[in-house]
């Protein structure tokens, strides 16, 4: 790991806990040196350089998700994700998981509304062959007919398994759905079922050609290697594959909500959820850390005004929970919280209200302000612990923060938070008529007999 | 996301032997251990303190009481309310480690080093001198109560709590879990005294990990611990065993709106410190420990039945057991466990080659490093886990070489003696009205539940 000062300097030094956030945590983003390379192919590379373990993380980012998709081909992007690790040419059924597990590494990757993010974690040692294994699946991938259905079978049952079987992930569909009316953000990542069932072998190579651009990829190394060897590695085994069109850009804009909608979903449950779901920014808008901050004031934690409010005081809730995540487009900003069995949504709904009510009444105190900048530091500080945590890091900054090179910005963006801004962004944002409010309830037991 | 199962571990490298980073160990007059392992990288903290005891010494019937104590740990303490408790903690941006397992009860705070003091406070606080206040006792109470019966909306937890019952049986410490019967038999009164008897000195465990001064914060620690009472240090409970069955059984949980069948397959496992340990794991590894693993490959890679499969064996202090685990949609219910079984049956009849062991030993040396010793988190949880299970730095220091001298007899024979295939225990959750008739060919005993039940009512046959 990098060293970012001597602790016991720093220690002399430190006096307040603000003094020590203003001065560690920038010295630290600051020292992640990062070389940025693009590939005459047009891929961006960045490497990072960290020798204290002898082991690598490679990271791909390819701008494509679901948004990319259409009706008919929902969930294409995360059935993609499955069919990467599926076989190509070199490489052929099975081998790109097996070679790698025998030679002491492992994978996994992840899709989104707007990226799909491939992970290697590898010795060292194994780091030029995982190359080659990324290089084949990227420019020959295989379509095997027998492959894509029992692969259909396995992301039916993700579905069944995130979505069917779980009231959260049921509920969360269904307001995400009426939420979003126009923008693709409105249908699920992993698809709908009838679209599982639906995708033909023409959607999915249509699909690979037009979201696996060299061009429309974040390659990002971190770890025990050298700048010069990744470079080297990422000129022979990356370069040579192909520049195509990236994917058309996402036209629909969802238009402003100008009324609140509701939506309930009745299922089998001991308990109710209530969620709201509200429209707000892309990850790159002036107000998208006001919003961050706010989330924090709401939820993270036991001391945030929620908790105290639905699980402490009143104790209508197990637990509470406010979000908002990076997105390309204008995202959302949710709020849920798992009632206890028995509760009335609606009573929930009314603690909410009030708790939203007398924020932007009454404002945000500097000291909630200071517990959200320093709660969102610290996630990212342990994140950045970790080899994997950089690479990741790394190109989120890049794919949805305007370039890592903001990561070392955080800090300066942290300390300019305001109460004022947080207060606006909550009067703004979290009105009624900008919100889709759902609700689980419980089908009487006897029904479900 | 692609894997479930496999998704949460990190490769590393394979070099020929990794090591425990330095620590220094002593015990404070009052009995409390004291570890501390300095490592200056990225300044950050990881403190613990470890309480021996944890589920297995809940007294009779007041099954859960380990797990009110614990949240009530962080409810106020005699100096700070709950709210305060709470907001003194998010102010740092801290991140609260509490849990607690059938041997141990862990509290932690992981920080950035500069609130070493504050987090000593803090954690000492919770640890040693919880206010217990009554309004905060109802309240932890009715809450633990009502995630008793919310968790039986996550098919795949409610499978956790009725699992127990049905392999442990009611004798067996392991057997007990907690429901709202059990939760309405504990009074403060008994959680005071549980936290008497278990919080002493002589039976708790207090660990640093991270980037600190030793000599500074090994004082703030020892002040802060050292306060603590001797009490006297639990006495485990002996291992009665696993129940001898006499054949194999079912139990059908049902769930009439599951569109999938979640299920378990049971045998008897091993205990924490079996000698068999490291064999085990690296045969494991192969038959349902990895993405490429024989279960995982059958019944996702090749079949596309379900999303993962894997084979569990957990590692507690008495003998637990080992089972596979996974789902498939209610209509291929049988299909996928006649494919399990019949994994089972072929890795017990033809065990594994020396390719297979040695693509094994290359996959865990290469996972150990960075899932278990690259975060001063998981450096402190290594050093709680070797002092609650009385292990020396072996354990970590010389895993590598008792991998290498596994051979592939050695592994054979621990597949012999581990995975036999007859008198397995099965619990499946999922709609009986659709499956119950297909599924009474795995057991001679099968018994139905409904979830709707109140408690995870398991029949004793």
């Amino acid at each position: 790991m990098p060293v970012c000062a001597s602790t016991d300097n720093l220690n002399l030094m430190r006096t307040t806990l603000v003094f020590l956030l203003l001065t560690v945590f920038p010295v630290f983003c600051q020292s992640l040196k990062v070389a940025r390379h693009t590939l005459s192919n047009g891929m961006t590379v960045l490497i990072h350089e960290d020798h204290d373990l002898p082991n690598v993380a490679l990271y791909f980012f390819y701008k494509i998700g679901s948004r990319n998709e259409r009706p008919g081909t929902t969930g294409l992007s995360h059935f993609f994700e499955h069919m990467m690790f599926n076989g190509a040419k070199k490489y052929g059924p099975k081998q790109f998981d097996v070679v790698m597990e025998k030679n002491g590494g492992a994978n996994n990757a992840y899709t989104s509304e707007d990226v799909t993010v491939y992970t290697d974690w590898f010795a060292k040692a194994a780091t030029e062959l995982i190359f080659d294994m990324e290089a084949d699946r990227i420019r020959d991938l295989a379509f095997d007919p027998k492959v894509i259905e029992s692969e259909r079978g396995v992301v039916y049952s993700e579905r069944r398994l995130r979505t069917d079987n779980s009231n959260f992930g049921a509920l969360y569909e269904q307001v995400n759905a009426a939420a979003f009316t126009a923008h693709p953000y409105g249908w699920p990542v992993v698809g709908w079922p009838s679209d599982i069932e639906g995708w033909t072998m023409a959607d999915l190579k249509e699909h690979f050609r037009m979201g696996y651009a060299p061009n429309n990829c974040v390659m990002v190394v971190s770890g025990d290697i050298t700048e010069a060897t990744a470079l080297k590695l990422a000129k022979q085994y990356m370069e040579p594959i192909p520049r195509q069109e990236p994917p058309p850009p996402v036209r629909t804009v969802e238009p402003e909500q100008r009324g609140e909608r509701r939506v309930s979903i009745v299922k089998a449950a001991q308990a109710p959820i209530w969620m709201a779901m509200y429209h707000t920014v892309r990850s790159t808008d002036a107000s998208y850390w006001s919003l961050e901050a706010l989330a924090r004031v709401l939820g993270a934690g036991r001391s945030s005004r929620l908790h105290q409010r639905l699980v402490e005081r009143d104790q209508l809730a197990l637990s509470v929970s406010a979000r908002t995540g990076e997105s390309l487009d204008p995202g959302a900003f949710i709020i849920s919280a798992q009632l206890r069995p028995g509760v009335d949504a609606g009573a929930a709904e009314k603690a909410i209200d009030e708790e939203l009510a007398l924020l932007t009444k009454n404002g945000v105190k500097d000291r909630e302000i200071e517990k959200a900048r320093n709660q969102i530091r610290a996630e990212l500080y342990r994140d950045l612990s970790t080899i994997a945590g950089k690479a990741n890091q790394l190109g989120t900054w890049e794919v949805f923060h305007g370039g890592h090179e903001k990561l070392s910005e955080a800090e300066t963006m942290l300390g300019g938070l305001t109460p004022v801004q947080v207060r606006d962004a909550a009067a703004k944002y979290l009105q009624a008529r900008n919100r889709t409010v759902g609700v689980l309830v419980p089908e009487k037991k006897e029904a479900a007999q | 996301m692609r894997m479930v199962a496999f998704a949460l571990v990190l490769a590393a490298a394979s070099p020929a032997q990794v090591a425990l980073p330095p620590f220094s160990k002593r015990t404070l007059p009052n009995g409390v251990t004291l570890i501390l392992s300095p490592k200056r990288d990225v300044p950050l903290l990881s403190l613990r303190a470890i309480a021996l005891g944890g589920d297995e010494a809940d007294p009779p019937g007041m099954t859960g009481l380990a797990e009110v104590l614990q949240d009530l740990l962080r409810r106020g303490t005699t100096t700070l309310t709950a709210e305060q408790f709470a907001e003194e903690l998010d102010v740092l941006g801290a991140a609260w480690q509490g849990r607690v397992n059938w041997q141990a009860f862990t509290l932690g705070i992981d920080c950035l080093s500069a609130e070493s003091a504050k987090a000593v406070e803090l954690l000492a606080g919770a640890a040693l001198r919880p206010a217990f206040a009554e309004a905060e006792f109802k309240k932890a109470l009715a809450q633990r109560t009502d995630s008793v019966k919310a968790v039986k909306d996550q098919p795949e937890r409610a499978m956790m709590n009725y699992f127990p019952k049905f392999a442990f049986g009611p004798s067996h410490p392991y057997g007990r879990v907690a429901d709202e019967a059990s939760l309405g038999g504990i009074t403060r009164d008994a959680v005071v005294k549980q936290h008497q008897r278990l919080f002493g000195g002589r039976n708790l465990v207090v660990i640093a990990a991270g980037d600190f001064d030793e000599r500074a914060l090994g004082a703030a620690l020892e002040k802060a611990f050292g306060a603590a009472p001797a009490g006297t240090r639990y006495e485990w409970m002996k291992d009665p065993g696993l129940p001898r069955r006499k054949g194999p059984r079912l139990l059908l949980i049902d769930k009439p709106d599951a569109t999938q069948t979640y299920f378990f397959i049971a045998q008897d496992g091993i205990s924490r410190t079996d000698p068999d340990r490291v064999p085990l794991q690296i045969v494991n590894t192969l038959f349902g420990g990895r993405f490429t693993s024989l279960l995982n490959d059958a019944l996702r890679v090749s079949s596309g039945l379900t999303y993962g499969a894997q084979n569990r064996l957990p590692r507690d202090r008495m003998r637990s057991v080992n089972y596979i685990a996974t789902f498939t949609k209610s209509e291929t219910t049988v299909e996928a466990i006649d494919l399990a079984l019949k994994v089972l049956d072929g890795f017990v009849k033809n065990g594994i080659d020396a390719a297979g062991l040695e693509s094994a030993k290359n996959y865990i040396k290469g996972m150990y490093p960075t899932q278990t010793l690259e975060t001063h988190g998981q450096i402190a949880t290594v050093l709680g886990d070797l002092a609650v299970f009385d292990l020396n730095r072996g354990e970590v220091d010389d895993l590598f070489s008792s991998i290498d001298a596994v051979t592939v007899e050695r592994a054979n024979a621990a597949i012999r003696k581990h995975y036999r295939g007859d008198r397995l225990q099965l619990v499946l959750l999922g709609p009986a009205a659709k499956i119950r008739e297909q599924v009474k060919k795995y057991a001679s005993e099968m018994r139905v539940v409904s979830i709707n039940d109140t408690g995870f009512p398991v029949p004793e046959f």
